[in-house]
């Protein structure tokens, strides 16, 4: 974690930045070039400086270029082409897609059969998936498993043919890299308040000290309370 | 059926706005779609939806044709089922879009939009400027209701909401410089929390014309006083026809403050990734990909957690109107494995569009699962006329939970 100083030193350094003006630089309409083959654009841009994009991995790094402000991405695709992959439309019916276990359309990224493979897959950087489904969606199938006993998560499991489970040794470790898999089935995080509320085992972060009154405020001690009556 | 009511209502209250000799394009879809639903009762009965997405560009509004109006959404019904349900409705969106106004200083668009900038992006009811032109630099703003999907309607609340703004500047050559900032309200108990909020930093620079091209991409989050996201890259063209890339990203999870998850440790996720795409004629490409994934965090931990992820892919168009892809992914490492392969092809005949593929995929849970994933299907496109066309799709899925899972849709796809 990058501390608060060196949070200050990048705004500064970006203030600097915004304070060096230079050549003025006019951005490219791209509306005549709608209809173009993607396999046309270096003829352009090998010569302007700037680097083509769309190519295999542009699936990956198309975030960038549409977060910034200015883009051109409405140059050629309607807001519809976004959200039929990150929220769930189908107004261009792809036959690339598959249908979800819900009867959603799925973006390509979703191979196979993604239920079997989505907890590889969502490894692969955690971030990925809260991109397009709120912490709610997990719930909405992981709470509604009957047998979760099936799901053989790695420190739930029985030590050898003991009683004795692996959750004391293990489940702090991995609960720390991956504690958006714990929301899933525990969205209210009930299990993890009866024993961290007691005081014995601090589960809170080393800076915590410098971000409780925060936390404090801004969920106007709510979340406080579910462990710390006095709040 | 609130979604629906919504989007009628609107268009309704949309149609005066049409005094100019305005250019109307619909784009309609009615679909049939078959599935299975895992978490149901009988997961093997096949469940059959009726869904009509309505699509609406009015263009040209004004005499220099700035005005725009753009609506999307979609009705959706379960047939044949016992128990009684209406449709189902999504309002995707709905603004009406007023670009370069003011001698080209202002773009805006005011109803639902989609809005998305490094801090924070979502769906709103609300409105997005972007004062643009000034000088060398650019201000954006916005702010609404955040309309949140789920389980095929709209569930979010008075109480949820997103604002934000971005200031960027582009004023060295391809070079692009932007900070944003936004946050994100949540309601819990009928109050209204703030849940995120968060700084973003976007830097791209392309110094050696069309050569290098380096970028970050930064989002802080300043509640839990982390980088939630860290991105540097570097994207070199030594090569017109090849492309190399290489980047470092690490993320540390964080939570809405509503969340008792969001006061819990956790651990950084680092990745460091390199790939290359060639161009080695205009029939063929390939590329190649290698990720170091390292979960190991640096508080606590003391034993390491990498995972090896390795991609090949493979385009070709050796004739006029064939086109095959194929992907090859391994991953080996923490705490799970994947070996999968991804193979499709499009051939054209005259108005039709015939395609298939394959998924198969063999991988390992940890300690929990391991088999096969496969996913067989076919489809085809047909263009009756401009403005009609229709579409097939049937698949097979077989997996650990079926042992044949059917599933598709038939499309009605009019262009007017």
């Amino acid at each position: 974690m990058i501390n608060n100083k060196a949070f200050k030193i990048i705004l500064l350094s970006t203030a600097l930045l915004l304070l060096v003006v230079c050549l003025s630089f006019a951005r490219t309409d791209h509306r005549e070039f709608k209809d173009v083959a993607l396999s046309d654009c270096p003829v352009c841009h090998s010569s302007v400086g700037v680097i083509a994009n769309h190519g295999d991995f542009f699936v990956k790094e198309h975030r960038l270029l549409a977060q910034k402000a200015g883009n051109n991405c409405a140059d050629c695709h309607q807001q519809s082409f976004c959200l039929d992959c990150h929220k769930g439309g189908g107004i261009e019916p792809d036959l690339k897609k598959s249908l979800s276990t819900k009867g959603e359309y799925m973006p390509k990224t979703h191979r196979s059969d993604f239920i079997s493979i989505h907890s590889i897959k969502a490894k692969d950087n955690p971030q990925n998936c809260y991109r397009c489904h709120e912490s709610s969606f997990c719930q909405d199938c992981h709470t509604k498993i009957r047998n979760k006993g099936s799901m053989k998560i790695k420190s739930h499991r029985p030590a050898g043919t003991s009683q004795i489970y692996n959750w004391n040794s293990d489940h702090a470790s991995e609960a720390r890299r991956n504690l958006q898999s714990c929301e899933s089935c525990h969205p209210d995080a009930d299990v993890c308040i009866q024993c961290h509320s007691s005081g014995k085992v601090n589960p809170h972060p080393r800076n915590w000290k410098s971000i409780m009154n925060k936390y404090k405020n801004d969920s106007k001690g709510r979340t406080c309370r579910k462990c710390h009556i006095t709040y | 059926m609130k979604g629906m009511n919504f989007f009628l209502i609107l268009i309704t209250l949309g149609m005066p706005l049409l005094t100019h000799a305005a250019e109307v394009k619909l784009t309609s879809s009615t679909q049939y779609l078959w599935y299975q639903d895992l978490l149901a009762v009988d997961r093997e009965k096949s469940i059959q939806d009726f869904a009509q997405y309505l699509r609406v560009n009015v263009t040209n509004m004004d005499k220099e044709g700035k005005i725009n109006f753009y609506a999307y959404g979609r009705a959706i019904k379960e047939l044949w089922t016992d128990h009684d349900e209406d449709f189902q409705g999504r309002l995707y969106y709905f603004y009406l879009d007023y670009r370069d106004a003011f001698n080209e200083h202002l773009d805006l668009r005011a109803g639902r939009t989609f809005v998305n900038e490094a801090a924070v992006s979502g769906t709103i009811d609300g409105i997005h400027m972007d004062l643009k032109n000034l000088g060398p630099m650019g201000i954006t703003f916005f702010g609404g209701r955040n309309v949140i999907f789920a389980d095929k309607t709209e569930t979010g609340t008075r109480g949820d909401g997103l604002i934000g703004m971005s200031v960027y500047l582009d004023t060295i050559k391809n070079t692009h410089v932007e900070v944003s900032y936004g946050r994100k309200y949540c309601e819990a108990d009928g109050d209204s929390l703030l849940a995120r909020e968060n700084v973003g930093l976007d830097f791209s620079t392309t110094p050696i014309s069309g050569m290098v091209n380096f970028y970050a991409r930064l989002k802080y989050d300043t509640i839990s006083e982390s980088f939630n996201e860290m991105l540097f890259g570097a994207k070199v063209t030594p090569l017109q026809d090849l492309t190399l890339r290489g980047e470092y990203y690490e993320s540390y999870p964080t939570f809405d403050t509503s969340s008792l998850y969001s006061v819990f440790a956790v651990d950084q996720y680092k990745e460091q990734s390199i790939s290359a795409e060639y161009q080695l004629t205009s029939k063929y490409r390939i590329s190649v990909k290698y990720a170091r994934e390292d979960f190991s965090g640096n508080i606590g931990n003391s034993d390491s957690a990498i995972a090896n992820v390795y991609d090949v892919g493979f385009l070709a168009r050796p004739i006029k109107d064939l086109t095959i892809n194929a992907t090859y992914e391994i991953r080996s490492g923490y705490t799970d494995g994947l070996s999968g392969i991804r193979l499709y092809g499009e051939y054209k005949i005259s108005k039709m569009a015939l395609m298939a593929g394959i998924d198969y995929d063999d991988f390992r849970r940890y300690d929990s699962r391991d088999g096969n994933a496969e996913k067989y299907w076919a489809g085809v496109n047909y263009e009756f006329s401009k403005i009609i066309t229709v579409s097939v799709k049937v698949e097979d899925d077989i997996n650990f939970n079926y042992n044949n899972s059917y599933k598709g849709f038939v499309a009605i796809n009019i262009n007017y």
